[in-house]
C-alpha cells in the first residue's frame, strides 16, 4: 500500500520532469539556413510591437505579397515596445540573433557588441542603394557610431514636438491664441478656474502631465534650455540641468503645481492613461507629440484642438528637436555571414522603401485589407492583424510615398505643425557622441536629475536641495560623463 | 575499489564483497526506481547545475558577443566597484529595512491567523474563511499594485480621502518617503497572509488531542492551553519557516518594488532586485549586475546557516 502511493508520485513527477526536458530542448530548434541565388532569401526580423495580435507569417496575405515582391521569406520577431529595451539586450547577450534587428537605444551592451565587431559596418554600401543612399546625413550621424552607420535609421519628424489644447475651451474662456510663456499660463489658469467646458461645476484644471519626463524637456526648452546639451560661454559642452535657464524652467514649473494647474498625482501617472482627463473634459492641454491631437478627435469628435508649436520665451521661439529617428536596424554578422548575404539584406531593406512595398506594409494587399476611394486609402477593418504595427518596418527614407488614409483638418494640422515646427527647433549637438561611463551609468545619473525635478516641482526640496542633487550627480559619474561627451566633441570638430 | 582488489590478511576478504553485493543487491531490487530517476536527476544537472557556472561572469568583463571564453577575466573588480559605489549603502539599507518590517509585521501574520482558526469550533465556518483567505494569493502582484493605487491615489483615492476626513491632512501615500515601506509590508500581508496559515494549520492539526484533554483535566484555561500546548507543538515549524524565510532576507520582490517605485519614493525604494534589473538588463552591465546578485546570495546563505545554527543551540532540530 505504502509502496505503491509512494511510486506513483514518483512517477508522476518523473513524467512531469520528462515532460520539460523534452518541451525546453524542443525549443531550441534553430530556423536559419542559407539559401542559393534565385531561392528567396529567408529574413528573420526582431521589431517592436504595440498591438498583441499579428498573422502569422505563413498565412499573412500581405508579408506574402511582400516576400514575393522583395524575393525573400520574412519572419518578424513581434517584441511589446514597452519592453523592447530589455529584449534587445537579451538577444545581445544569448548570441541568438535574428538576421535583422531593431536597436532602439544605444545600450553599453549594445556599443560595446558594435565596436567588438558583432554588426556589419554599412557606412561604404549605402551609397549603392537608391533609396539608400538618399538617407538624411544628419539623422545618419545622429544614429551613427563614432562615425560609422551600423544601421539604418527608422525616419521621423524631427519638429514633432508641440503644445496641444482644446480649442472649445480657449473660446469659452474667452482667450486668444497663446503667444508668450504668460500667455501659456493664463490659458492653464483660465482652463482651472473659468470653466472651460461648460457644466457650471469646477473640477477641471490646465494640463496634464505623468511620471514620463518628457513635458518638462519640452517646456524648459522655451526658457532657453538646451536639448539635453548645450554650449557654455567657453564654447564647451554642458548638460541641460547645468545652464542657468534651468533654474527658471523649474521654478515655473514649481509655480503651475502650487497653483494646481497640473494633475497633482502625475508623480505616479502612468503615461498611457494620458489622454483621459483631457477626453474627460476635465484637462485641456498635453505638451507631447502634435499628432496626440489625432487620438483626441478620434476619442471625442466633438472636440476642437488646437496645435501650436511653441510659445515665445527669453529667446524666441524654441522646441526641442527630435533624434530624427526612432531606432534602427542594424544586420549582426553571427546570422548574415558573408558580403553576398549582406547585399541580399540590404537589397531587401532598400525595397522596403520603394513605394509598392511602402505600400503593402502601411495598407496590406489593395482590394483584401484597404480600398482607395477618392486617393485617399480606406481600411476595411480596424486594428487589422494583417497590417497591426508592420508599418514598424518602415524607414521612410527618402520619404513616405504609402497612400494615406483620409486627412482630417486635425490631422493636416500636425501635419502643418510639423512642418512649421523644423524653423524652430533646437537639436542637440552631443546625440551622435559616445560616452562609456553614460553607457553603463545612463539610468542612475539621469534618475539623479529627472528625480530631483520632480522633488523640486512638488516642493519636496528648495533650491539647496536641488544643488545638492546636482552635485551628487556630479560626484556618481557626472564629471566624467561632461568630460567624455567634450572629449568625443572636440575629435569630431577636428575631423 | 583498490583496496578490494589487494590481498590483506586481516580483512576477511568475505566481507568488503558482501557488502558491495548488499549495494548491488540493493541496486538491482530497486533498479527501475533508479532508472525512473535518471530523468529527474539528469534535469536538475542539466537546467540547475550546470546553468549556475554562469555565475563565472561575476569575474569577467563579460561581453556578450565575445562570449564566456573570450571575455576578459577581472577577478574581483567588480566586487569591488560595488561596495565603494555611492548606492552601496542606500541599496543595503533600503533592502534590510524592508527584510526586518517583513520579518516582524509579515512573519507572524499567518501565525496569529492560524490560531486563530484553529480556536474556531464551527467546521464550516473555519473552512470557508480557510478558502476564502487564500483567495488573494492567486492575485498578480500588478493587480495588487493596482488596487492599492486606485485606493491610496490623491486624486480622490478612497484612504486619502477618508483620512483627509478624519485628520484634517492630506496624505500622498503613493509618493511619501515614508509611507513606502508601509504600504509595502501591508500589500505583502494581504495578498500572501491567508496562505501562509496552510502549513501552521498543517501542524496545528497534528497536535495530539489528548494533551488539552490532559490540559483541561488540571483546569487549564485558553490562554493557558495556547501557550503550553498548541505553541510548543508547532514551535519547530516556526522556526523552519523561519530560517528559510532568513535565507530570502535579501529578496524583496522584484515586481512589487518595481510598481511600486516612482520619482519620489525612489530614496528608500531602491533595493538590490530592482538594481540588479536597471543595471543588468537595462544597461547591459551583466557581469557588475552578476556580481551583485551573486553578493545577495552569499548573504542568503550565511544567514540560513546562521539562523539554522543559532535554532540548533537552542535545542531545535532545525533544516539540517
Amino acid at each position: 500500500m505504502k509502496m505503491s502511493k509512494y511510486s506513483k508520485r514518483l512517477v508522476t513527477s518523473l513524467c512531469l520532469g520528462l515532460l520539460l526536458v523534452v518541451g525546453i530542448a524542443g525549443c531550441g530548434t534553430s530556423s536559419q539556413s542559407g539559401t542559393s541565388a534565385g531561392e528567396p532569401y529567408k529574413i528573420t526580423i526582431m521589431t517592436d510591437s504595440f498591438n498583441t495580435d499579428h498573422t502569422d507569417a505563413a498565412t499573412s496575405p500581405v508579408l506574402k505579397a511582400l516576400d514575393k515582391y522583395t524575393n525573400t521569406s520574412i519572419n518578424i520577431q513581434w517584441v511589446p515596445n514597452s519592453s523592447y529595451t530589455d529584449k534587445m539586450n537579451i538577444t545581445l547577450a544569448s548570441g541568438n540573433m535574428p538576421t535583422v534587428m531593431l536597436i532602439t537605444d544605444k545600450t553599453s551592451s549594445f556599443v560595446n557588441a558594435a565596436k567588438s565587431g558583432a554588426f556589419w559596418d554599412l557606412t561604404p554600401y549605402l551609397k549603392d542603394y537608391p533609396n539608400l543612399s538618399k538617407s538624411n546625413p544628419i539623422v545618419l550621424n545622429n544614429s551613427s557610431i563614432d562615425g560609422k552607420t551600423y544601421g539604418i535609421y527608422r525616419a521621423r519628424p524631427l519638429g514633432r514636438l508641440a503644445i496641444v489644447y482644446r480649442k472649445d475651451w480657449l473660446q469659452n474662456v474667452g482667450l486668444q491664441e497663446p503667444k508668450t510663456i504668460d500667455d501659456f499660463y493664463n490659458m492653464l489658469v483660465a482652463f482651472k478656474t473659468k470653466d472651460p467646458n461648460k457644466d457650471g461645476k469646477g473640477g477641471t484644471y490646465g494640463m496634464v502631465v505623468t511620471k514620463y519626463t518628457g513635458p518638462w524637456d519640452i517646456m524648459q526648452s522655451w526658457f532657453g534650455v538646451p536639448n539635453k546639451w548645450g554650449l557654455d560661454k567657453n564654447g564647451k559642452l554642458i548638460p541641460a540641468q547645468l545652464t542657468p535657464e534651468y533654474l527658471d524652467a523649474v521654478k515655473f514649473f514649481r509655480k503651475l503645481y502650487q497653483q494646481q494647474l497640473i494633475n497633482q498625482d502625475f508623480a505616479v501617472m502612468d503615461p498611457t492613461k494620458w489622454n483621459d482627463p483631457v477626453t474627460n473634459n476635465q484637462a485641456g492641454v498635453i505638451v507631447d507629440v502634435a499628432d496626440r491631437a489625432n487620438g483626441w478627435v478620434k476619442a471625442n469628435p466633438n472636440m476642437q484642438v488646437a496645435i501650436l508649436g511653441s510659445v515665445t520665451g527669453p529667446k524666441g521661439l524654441r522646441t526641442p528637436a527630435t533624434s530624427g529617428y526612432a531606432g534602427f536596424y542594424v544586420i549582426p554578422k553571427q546570422s548574415v555571414k558573408t558580403e553576398a548575404d549582406l547585399k541580399k539584406v540590404l537589397a531587401f531593406l532598400d525595397k522596403l522603401n520603394d513605394k509598392p512595398a511602402q505600400e503593402l506594409v502601411s495598407n496590406g494587399v489593395l482590394g483584401v485589407n484597404y480600398n482607395v476611394q477618392d486617393g485617399a486609402a480606406v481600411p476595411v477593418k480596424d486594428k487589422d492583424p494583417d497590417t497591426n504595427d508592420l508599418n514598424q518596418l518602415l524607414m521612410y527614407i527618402p520619404d513616405s510615398l504609402a497612400t494615406k488614409t483620409a486627412q482630417t483638418p486635425t490631422s493636416n494640422l500636425v501635419t502643418d505643425i510639423e512642418k512649421a515646427n523644423e524653423q524652430i527647433v533646437v537639436s542637440n549637438p552631443a546625440e551622435p557622441l559616445l560616452s562609456n561611463t553614460y553607457a553603463t551609468k545612463g539610468t542612475q545619473l539621469d534618475n539623479i536629475l529627472d528625480d530631483a525635478r520632480v522633488k523640486y516641482i512638488v516642493g519636496q526640496i528648495d533650491d539647496a536641495g536641488l544643488q545638492t542633487a546636482i552635485d551628487l550627480w556630479h560626484k556618481s559619474g557626472g564629471d566624467d560623463y561632461i568630460k567624455e561627451i567634450n572629449d568625443a566633441y572636440a575629435k569630431v570638430k577636428h575631423n | 575499489m583498490q583496496k578490494v582488489q589487494e590481498y590483506n590478511p586481516e580483512w576477511p576478504s568475505v566481507r568488503p564483497v558482501a557488502k558491495n553485493k548488499k549495494v548491488l543487491a540493493k541496486l538491482s531490487k530497486d533498479k527501475w526506481l533508479y532508472v525512473l530517476l535518471l530523468p529527474g536527476a539528469l534535469y536538475f544537472l542539466v537546467f540547475k547545475y550546470l546553468p549556475m557556472w554562469g555565475v563565472l561572469i561575476a569575474f569577467q568583463n563579460y561581453q556578450p558577443f565575445l562570449g564566456f571564453f573570450g571575455s576578459q577575466w577581472i577577478g574581483i573588480g567588480n566586487f569591488k566597484d560595488f561596495f565603494i559605489n555611492p548606492d552601496f549603502f542606500r541599496l543595503l539599507n533600503n533592502t534590510l529595512i524592508l527584510s526586518l518590517y517583513n520579518i516582524f509585521l509579515f512573519f507572524p501574520a499567518p501565525i496569529v491567523l492560524a490560531l486563530l482558526l484553529n480556536e474556531v469550533r464551527k467546521t464550516f465556518y473555519k473552512r470557508t474563511v480557510q478558502t476564502l483567505i487564500y483567495v488573494p494569493h492567486f492575485m498578480s502582484m500588478v493587480i495588487v499594485v493596482s488596487i492599492t493605487y486606485v485606493f491610496f491615489t490623491i486624486d480622490g483615492g478612497f484612504v486619502t480621502q477618508l483620512v483627509e476626513q478624519l485628520t484634517g491632512h492630506k496624505i500622498d501615500f503613493l509618493t511619501s518617503l515614508s509611507w513606502f515601506r508601509p504600504l509595502i509590508v501591508l500589500q505583502t500581508i494581504w495578498k500572501e497572509t491567508g496562505w501562509g496559515t496552510i502549513l501552521f494549520l498543517a501542524a496545528l492539526a497534528g497536535v495530539d488531542a489528548q494533551l488539552y484533554e490532559a490540559a483541561i483535566v488540571d483546569g487549564a484555561g485558553r490562554w493557558r492551553q495556547l501557550w503550553h500546548i498548541t505553541l510548543p507543538s508547532i514551535r519547530s515549524t516556526i522556526v523552519i519557516l523561519f530560517i528559510l524565510r532568513m535565507g530570502s532576507a535579501l529578496d524583496n520582490g522584484f515586481e512589487q518594488i518595481y510598481l511600486m517605485t516612482n520619482s519620489l519614493n525612489r530614496q528608500v525604494a531602491d533595493v538590490f532586485d530592482t538594481y540588479v534589473y536597471f543595471v543588468g538588463i537595462t544597461q547591459g552591465s551583466f557581469s557588475y549586475s552578476t556580481a551583485v546578485g551573486l553578493f545577495k546570495a552569499v548573504i542568503g546563505v550565511i544567514l540560513i546557516f546562521g539562523s539554522n545554527y543559532l535554532a540548533k543551540k537552542s535545542g531545535e532540530s532545525g533544516l539540517f
